[in-house]
């Protein structure tokens, strides 16, 4: 079995729109690359087009694809805080866990494991992924804990806002 | 009238019109839904070096029966924070910010499989490494016995694992390579290391030729192999400097050496980053951050200058729970011959002293110093000693109770004397005239064999660098000038490890120069906060000329121009 390697992507709300932050890491968290987008805001046009599936579009096809595409380890999981992510699953050939939040999409099966304190959420339409993704979780440190690298994420997608703000000033 | 025209021409654009429509497509106008402009931006952090690449452990081997680790409940905002390094304000280059906000705890890091460790690190020493990992430029002056060298090999192990470091040199006093090579064995099982040994052409191989990614080497081959050492294809990713106070001479040629090797990082460790003058502190920070700190720099500004790049805790700070150490000022008085030896001693002395006038320097009271606090251990004729009896006394309840001691003298001489009295007790000495290449062995024998229960040492020799924490009872003997060196001394067993409480006991012999001199002492150190503390405070915490000079009863002093 390849080493694991992990990829954590999450959506955030910033004033000018969704930002996507992706980090890769070993299998005990070490970061390898990460990787950020533009803020994306639908117009109105766009909103009424898209409709309800707006929100799978952005944050699964736009945003989570691109930075998957884009970023040059492959991961053999990605983990998400945004179960709205999911809807990536058939855009890229790697297995997709979520988080459980509060708000919870239909169509998704929810399985526990040692390496997070919440529960976890896969499609219901890719089910066949449940031994690989088991497979992956195994392989991970036991000092892991899935959520806790959203936080890092959050404090480098701010600080690169921060930069970025401060070089447009 | 000109009416006709005007119907007419209407007519005729109505019929174009319906032509163009038969024969083109009807026009479409983009409403710009499929204009989703996004734009990334990535980074690619530094792997490890392959040889470091060691696949983890498995679950049963690297545990044991130890159950796995609690995942904290992240979701709960009393929880509390992980421990990370943070980028420091001078960390410039946005990639190296990304990179350290981006690390794992430490917590997870060190309870994991991936990094093998005897025993996990205090919190307090996971900040610490936090503290380290990030800096450039950093002094690491927590005091004695909680465990620098753990942190920084920690910090460097880290740093070596991350890719952002590949070579590293430490340099300790002479007798403490020792000891490193031991606690890099210990913290670092994975990082190769190589001390520097030999004679001139090996020591040339190991600077030049040595692929090893960190060596190892004392002050004295460094200042011997400056030329090697300043080479400009010599250079470190990092250094560290153990005993850091072993610069506190900005012009000695030690510091000047250590000062003139090429490298990124600076680390300085000591417990005791001012032993005498704020400009000790000063001369540390030109090797930490050269030009941070100028050498005439007001001791009140120095804190402002440096409080950034130093962290300091006390035992009191972090471990509340440590054993404690109980300290007892054992006041004997003199044997009569000794009395007789000290008052006949004293009164010469001051006559002798006294008749020097304008042409006395503070090295003649030294020399009487020195001669009465002789007489204070021995009588020189008889070898009578107050302190003797009172010692075979309290170590006759240190044996019995299975414990061990360690006895510390300013002289070698006493620890012989003391040897032969102490022989029921399987003395150990470690001692300058004991050599270096016996000196583990000695260390390692008092720590095994329960019939040792006692190691005689001086202070110059044992006070700084070495683990004795399987010892509870350190005497001294007699005082040395500068409480720094006593803490030392004593903090060899107080420390980290300790599992029961360490009673230290001071002989004092009353009524003579040793009981002026540790009032003097005692008054500073009430006094003197550490300058990392406090701007405002004396400057020195030795003795000054003038209290030498007050120490006697005379008028002689110095002719000044």
């Amino acid at each position: 079995m390849p080493p694991v390697t992990l990829g954590f992507l999450t959506v955030l709300q910033d004033t000018g729109g969704h930002v996507g932050g992706y980090l890769v890491t070993n299998s005990w968290g070490r970061p390898i690359e990460f990787r950020l987008t533009s803020a994306v805001q639908p117009t109105r046009m766009q909103a009424i087009l898209y409709g309800g599936t707006l929100t799978d579009y952005v944050f699964g096809e736009l945003l989570g694809k691109t930075l998957i595409e884009k970023t040059a380890i492959r991961p053999t999981l990605i983990v998400t805080d945004t179960p709205v992510c999911l809807a990536l699953r058939p855009h890229v050939d790697v297995p997709i866990v979520a988080i459980a939040g509060s708000d919870r999409p239909a169509g998704v099966i929810e399985l526990s494991h040692a390496r997070c304190s919440a529960p976890l959420l896969l499609s219901e339409r890719f089910d066949a992924d449940r031994d690989r993704i088991l497979t992956q979780l195994g392989g991970i440190d036991e000092s892991v804990n899935l959520s806790e690298p959203f936080t890092r994420i959050r404090e480098a997608v701010a600080e690169a806002r921060k930069v970025g703000a401060s070089r447009a000033a | 009238m000109r009416l006709e025209p005007l119907d007419f021409p209407l007519s005729l654009e109505s019929e174009v019109c319906e032509s163009r429509l038969l024969t083109h497509a009807p026009w479409v106008r983009s409403i710009g839904v499929s204009d989703w402009p996004i734009a990334t931006e990535g980074w690619k952090f530094p792997s490890p070096p392959s040889e470091l690449c060691r696949p983890a452990k498995p679950l049963n081997e690297a545990r044991g029966e130890q159950p796995a680790p609690l995942l904290p409940d992240l979701s709960n905002p009393a929880a509390k924070p992980a421990i990370r390094p943070r980028p420091t304000a001078d960390t410039v280059i946005f990639k190296d910010r990304l990179l350290y906000l981006l690390q794992p705890p430490l917590d997870n890091i060190f309870n994991g499989r991936q990094l093998e460790l005897p025993f996990p690190p205090f919190p307090y020493q996971l900040e610490g490494i936090a503290f380290l990992m990030p800096r450039h430029a950093a002094l690491l002056a927590d005091e004695m016995g909680l465990g620098k060298t753990a942190q920084a090999i920690l910090a460097l192990r880290l740093l070596f694992h991350q890719g952002m470091i590949r070579t590293g040199l430490i340099v300790a006093p002479k007798p403490l390579i020792h000891n490193w090579s031991r606690e890099l064995t210990l913290w670092a099982p994975d990082l190769p290391f190589e001390a520097f040994d030999g004679d001139a052409e090996d020591r040339r191989r190991t600077w030049l030729v040595s692929n090893s990614p960190l060596k190892l080497i004392n002050y004295e081959s460094l200042t011997r192999d400056v030329d090697l050492a300043t080479d400009p294809r010599v250079s470190f990713d990092v250094m560290v400097l153990d005993e850091a106070q072993r610069i506190k001479n900005r012009d000695s040629k030690t510091a000047q050496a250590v000062r003139g090797v090429a490298r990124s990082r600076s680390w300085a460790l000591t417990g005791t980053p001012i032993e005498n003058h704020p400009d000790d502190l000063v001369n540390i920070f030109a090797f930490v951050d050269p030009g941070r700190v100028p050498p005439d720099t007001p001791p009140k500004r120095i804190p402002a200058l440096t409080s950034d790049g130093i962290l300091r805790r006390t035992k009191d700070d972090v471990l509340l729970d440590m054993p404690p150490k109980v300290v007892r000022d054992v006041a004997v008085d003199l044997t009569p011959a000794q009395r007789l030896a000290y008052r006949r001693a004293e009164d010469d002395g001051v006559v002798h002293l006294n008749e020097l006038g304008d042409t006395i320097t503070v090295q003649h009271v030294f020399q009487l110093v020195m001669r009465l606090k002789q007489i204070c251990n021995f009588d020189p004729l008889t070898g009578q000693s107050a302190k003797l009896e009172q010692l075979l006394h309290d170590m006759e309840e240190v044996a019995d109770s299975g414990r061990k001691a360690i006895v510390f003298s300013q002289w070698v001489e006493p620890l012989h004397v003391l040897a032969e009295a102490l022989e029921p007790y399987g003395p150990l000495q470690f001692h300058g005239r004991v050599p270096q290449n016996e000196r583990p062995g000695v260390l390692e024998r008092f720590r095994t064999d329960p019939t040792k229960h006692v190691l005689l040492m001086t202070y110059g020799t044992g006070s700084v660098g070495l683990n004795l924490q399987f010892s509870n009872y350190v005497f001294l003997f007699d005082r040395w000038w500068n409480p720094a060196v006593e803490d030392q001394a004593i903090n060899r067993a107080h420390r980290i490890g300790q599992k029961h409480p360490v009673t230290v006991t001071r002989f004092l012999s009353e009524g003579t120069i040793e009981a002026r001199i540790a009032e003097i002492l005692e008054a500073k150190r009430r006094v003197f906060q550490e300058l990392l503390d406090q701007a405002d405070k004396p400057t020195n915490r030795g003795l000054s000329e003038e209290e030498v000079f007050g120490l006697f009863d005379i008028r002689a002093r110095p002719f000044r121009k």
